[in-house]
């Protein structure tokens, strides 16, 4: 008997399920452009902006969505958000090619926020353009103030980026310490006087605009402390003579991939029972993704991403604003309104939720060795054109089977596959996990793998082997029909190819 | 009864029959064992004072910290028992996820560390989590924790074997009842019973029960979570079933509007198991002439719940508030009552009028100690609306001029007060922020 099929099935909302469902057009563009293939979606992230906008509207809240760049490195995305309101849309760059990158696509200096670890050259630029230097250290304010004074540079806008929260005692009274996990960036708050004291000492060269922090953490209670403690910290800056205006609450937002909370609930029981051997195995060689076995009990955490989940990005954000606060009990948006206080975001992921696809060819499809009802898959692309699973993001492709849907004179259903790379190595696996399909596939066919925009198109694209990385496409839609150029031709103009005569 | 030692009044628990007419099964007797009736007020208190108990007597008033992963019961229990004996006690835990809970255990001064929640940019090669990482802290040396771990100790289960298991074989007359039904957290207490019960009559049915996957029910796992426990053992059970957290209220609703039990949610979602269970077992038996007998565990007490039946079943807690209210306004009313007043004009008022407002600011106090309009006073918005329903500190006659971060609340009070017949109460229209950003002066405490 054929195990009953475990689905992950995507997420899938409109703008990308319409074009999910013009097979041939996207069979073209993987005949022409080649396997794989990132399609791009610019106008969904203008939305997915919009959508975090509302949220601000509704909590009164002024300030910039900063999109993390790191993201993605397509240029039509960034293009897209540098023709958003000025005003309410910025982007955060990670590194000086990220910089160069988005003031070649249309963002004025005064709209990037320059963060993570800088080299003399990003902090130049960045100075230069006027945009905002998220600090990371003292260190980093001192090499900073050197370079504005050595090249005459205009007095620069910083955020003072603090972190290790949960070692401040100096503002308890939610009378649990909630841990979290050790971060290498920012300023203790502990050390802060010190940052203080730099900032105050440097008021020539720096203007302390606001505060910010970044915990990677799907939990509510540690951002809303961190959020919390940075209000407070900005009037203790106000009242020492500094005059911020912004708190950065950073990224980490979410988001949903998989649609059906019960597939999900499903998959990761099964998941459980496979490590403990009351069913078989889920994965390759019965990966257990982190947990183990020992003596009967499941010990170990799977190191998975919560692919559904019911709250994420802009609504994420919303409950994160609306909850009481841990200490004061205002709520967080109640709390930067009152103190006079703009929010800043940085999403990342959660902004480019639903913009894109990566498409690949299936070159070949046999029965594995040991059991006849599953067979291996091998793709056109590797694990790094794809790296959901990199990300411990678990969702199944769609099969866009090549002359539209057939018949299924097998009449064989869903089939248990395993997704294996083009890379001569064992370890080339864009899953490890058995991934269902509704049919079995054919050489020729086509799969999707859905929403990969955030961290899974092009993080980890390498040309080890000499294979192909990637062509990216950005797609629009005109009419009845789509329309589509190479990612670097794409303008946010209303008729990309020309005005019809 | 006279005790030396509050520890002595540990166990021996009512056991009490429920009316059938509550639980509506015809040939089967269904008994409730009330643990929430053990001093420190649940059944985690037999096996606290077992796993503790070794620990607590070579320790006791040394400089040690007793420990354990608990948000709940056992966390309560180890509270007092490491108080009585002179020790701390500190409790990790994932998440507090009931607040009255998290604020009882303070009071008895419990430490508690909360562990971090998912990582959001996953690192796929880390596949330490926090528990593991918890462990090592304990057996670091010199530590002086002393570890009671619930999930694997076997005292834990042997509490039940040698307390709460034999006392229900006494109570039914040395007879094992047919079914013992058990909600499966640390799964000590089904373990334990079972075990006792098998060794009486190994005919003895048990049913476990476990919270639904995506639902919370306290003192309960889900069925993933209970394969993490090192006590659990499927073979210690005939059936697992999940239940939900409103059959869990359901049934606590029954225990105490019907049976006079004042039962939390986890007895509550006993109660609901068993009786969802057993109602094909009573179709069975109907009109044979044969008789049942089931028993259940009453976890603990409904007090400390009522905020997790307020965000699940507020009807069950609502009632309707007296007096004025802003919340009682439609947007139409406020429009048509409320007077506002721009930031310019607010300004004159206050520097010309011969009777110039009281301005009442209805921010934060941490936000007004930072920031506010010279002269004001700061009533809290939460205090404000009680304060309109109670009485209001300025008589009728004072204009006043009430100011909120950006014009909103303030609007709906200053409608309210109109409504109430105040006569010359005005919103500052953009509040607080619209002031800032015309340049007018803000003064710091």
């Amino acid at each position: 008997m054929k195990d009953a099929p475990l689905y992950l099935r995507p997420r899938v909302d409109p703008p990308l399920a319409s074009l999910l469902r013009d097979v041939p057009f996207l069979h073209s563009l993987v005949d022409a452009l080649g396997s794989p293939l990132n399609v791009l979606l610019p106008e969904v992230v203008a939305e997915n902006a919009e959508r975090f906008r509302s949220v601000y509207r509704r909590h009164h809240l002024a300030g910039r969505v900063y999109f993390a760049h790191k993201a993605n490195r397509s240029s039509a995305l960034v293009r897209r958000l540098a023709a958003c309101d000025p005003a309410a849309v910025g982007i955060d760059v990670a590194s000086l090619e990220e910089l160069r990158h988005a003031l070649s696509c249309g963002f004025t200096g005064d709209r990037v926020m320059a963060t993570g670890p800088k080299d003399r050259e990003f902090l130049w630029l960045a100075a230069r353009v006027g945009a905002t230097v998220n600090l990371d250290s003292t260190g980093e304010l001192e090499q900073l103030a050197r370079l504005v004074r050595e090249h005459g540079l205009g007095r620069v806008n910083v955020l003072a980026r603090l972190s290790e929260f949960e070692s401040d005692a100096g503002h308890g009274g939610a009378g649990t310490r909630v841990l979290s996990r050790r971060s290498r960036f920012g300023t203790p708050v502990a050390a802060a006087e010190e940052l203080w004291t730099a900032l105050e000492r440097h008021q020539d060269t720096v203007e302390l605009t606001g505060l910010a922090y970044h915990l990677d953490t799907t939990g509510l209670e540690e951002k809303a402390r961190a959020l919390e403690r940075c209000v407070l910290m900005m009037d203790e800056c106000r009242a020492r003579g500094l005059a911020p205006r912004a708190v950065d609450i950073g990224g980490g937002f979410g988001v949903g991939y998989v649609a059906d909370a019960g597939e999900w609930e499903r998959w990761t029981t099964a998941l459980s029972e496979a490590v403990l051997g009351v069913r078989p195995a889920l994965t390759w060689r019965g990966h257990g993704y982190g947990l183990r076995n020992e003596g009967g009990t499941v010990r170990g955490a799977a190191a998975l991403y919560p692919a559904h989940r019911p709250v994420a990005g802009p609504g994420y954000l919303d409950r994160l604003l609306s909850r009481p606060g841990p200490v004061l009990g205002r709520p967080p948006a109640t709390l930067l309104l009152e103190h006079l206080n703009d929010l800043y975001v940085e999403p990342g992921r959660a902004l480019v939720d639903q913009c894109g696809l990566s498409l690949v060819r299936v070159l070949d499809v046999r029965p594995t060795g040991d059991d006849p009802t599953r067979h291996l898959v091998r793709l056109g692309m590797n694990a790094g054109d794809v790296s959901l699973e990199e990300h411990g993001v678990l969702v199944d492709p769609v099969l866009l089977p090549r002359g539209g849907p057939r018949d299924d004179p097998a009449g064989d259903g869903p089939v248990g596959v395993h997704l294996v790379g083009n890379l001569c190595l064992e370890a080339d696996l864009i899953t490890r996990r058995l991934v269902y399909l509704p049919g079995l596939p054919r050489a020729g066919d086509v799969l999707a793998f859905v929403n990969t925009a955030g961290y899974a198109m092009d993080f980890h694209a390498h040309h080890a082997q000499r294979q192909p990385v990637a062509r990216t496409v950005a797609v629009s839609s005109a009419g009845d029909a789509w329309r589509w150029c190479p990612d670097e031709d794409y303008w946010p103009l209303t008729h990309p190819q020309g005005v019809p005569a | 009864m006279r005790y030396d030692s509050i520890t002595e009044a540990i166990g021996n628990t009512p056991l009490v029959r429920i009316d059938p007419s509550v639980h509506g099964l015809g040939s089967i007797d269904l008994y409730a064992k009330l643990e929430m009736l053990n001093p420190f007020g649940s059944v985690k208190d037999r096996p606290a004072w077992y796993m503790a108990r070794p620990h607590l007597e070579e320790a006791a008033g040394g400089d040690g910290t007793v420990v354990e992963l608990s948000s709940g019961n056992t966390a309560k229990a180890l509270a007092l028992l490491a108080g009585l004996h002179g020790l701390r006690f500190k409790s990790v835990t994932n998440r507090m996820r009931v607040p009255e809970i998290k604020e009882l255990l303070l009071l008895l001064g419990a430490e508690i560390e909360e562990l971090p929640g998912q990582s959001e940019c996953l690192d796929p090669t880390d596949t330490d989590d926090p528990l593991t990482r918890f462990h090592q802290a304990l057996s670091e040396p010199g530590s002086t924790y002393l570890h009671t771990d619930q999930y694997f100790n076997p005292r834990n289960v042997a509490a039940h074997a040698e307390g709460t298991g034999p006392e229900i074989v006494k109570d039914l007359d040395g007879r094992v009842p047919d079914w013992f039904i058990a909600c499966v957290g640390t799964a000590g207490s089904s373990t334990g019973v079972a075990r006792a019960l098998r060794e009486h009559d190994p005919r003895v049915r048990v049913l476990g029960l476990v919270a639904d996957k995506s639902d919370f029910i306290p003192g309960i796992r889900t069925i993933d979570e209970v394969h993490q426990v090192g006590l659990f053992d499927p073979a210690t059970y005939d059936s697992i079933a999940p239940v939900t957290s409103q059959e869990a209220i359901d049934g606590m609703v029954t225990l105490i509007r019907r049976c006079g039990l004042l039962s939390g949610p986890t007895g509550g979602a006993a109660y609901q198991g068993a009786v969802r269970h057993l109602a094909a077992v009573d179709a069975e038996l109907a009109g044979t002439g044969r008789r049942r007998t089931a028993v259940f565990i009453v976890c603990d007490r409904a007090e400390s719940y009522l905020s997790y039946v307020r965000q699940r079943r507020p009807e069950l807690l609502g009632r309707a508030r007296r007096g004025h209210s802003a919340a009682t306004l439609t947007d139409s009313e406020v429009r048509a009552q409320a007077r506002v007043v721009d930031v310019d004009d607010a300004r004159r008022w206050l520097a010309e009028s011969d009777t110039p407002p009281l301005v009442v600011d209805l921010r934060g106090p941490h936000a007004y100690a930072a920031l506010h309009i010279e002269g004001s006073m700061n009533i809290v918005d939460e205090v404000f609306e009680e304060l309109v329903r109670t009485g209001l500190p300025f008589s009728k006659r004072t204009p006043v001029l009430l100011a909120c971060p950006v014009g909103e609340k303030s609007l709906r009070y200053a409608a309210l007060l109109t409504r109430m017949g105040h006569p010359d109460v005005r919103s500052l229209a953009g509040g607080i922020v619209a002031w800032r950003d015309a340049g007018a002066p803000l003064v710091r405490e």
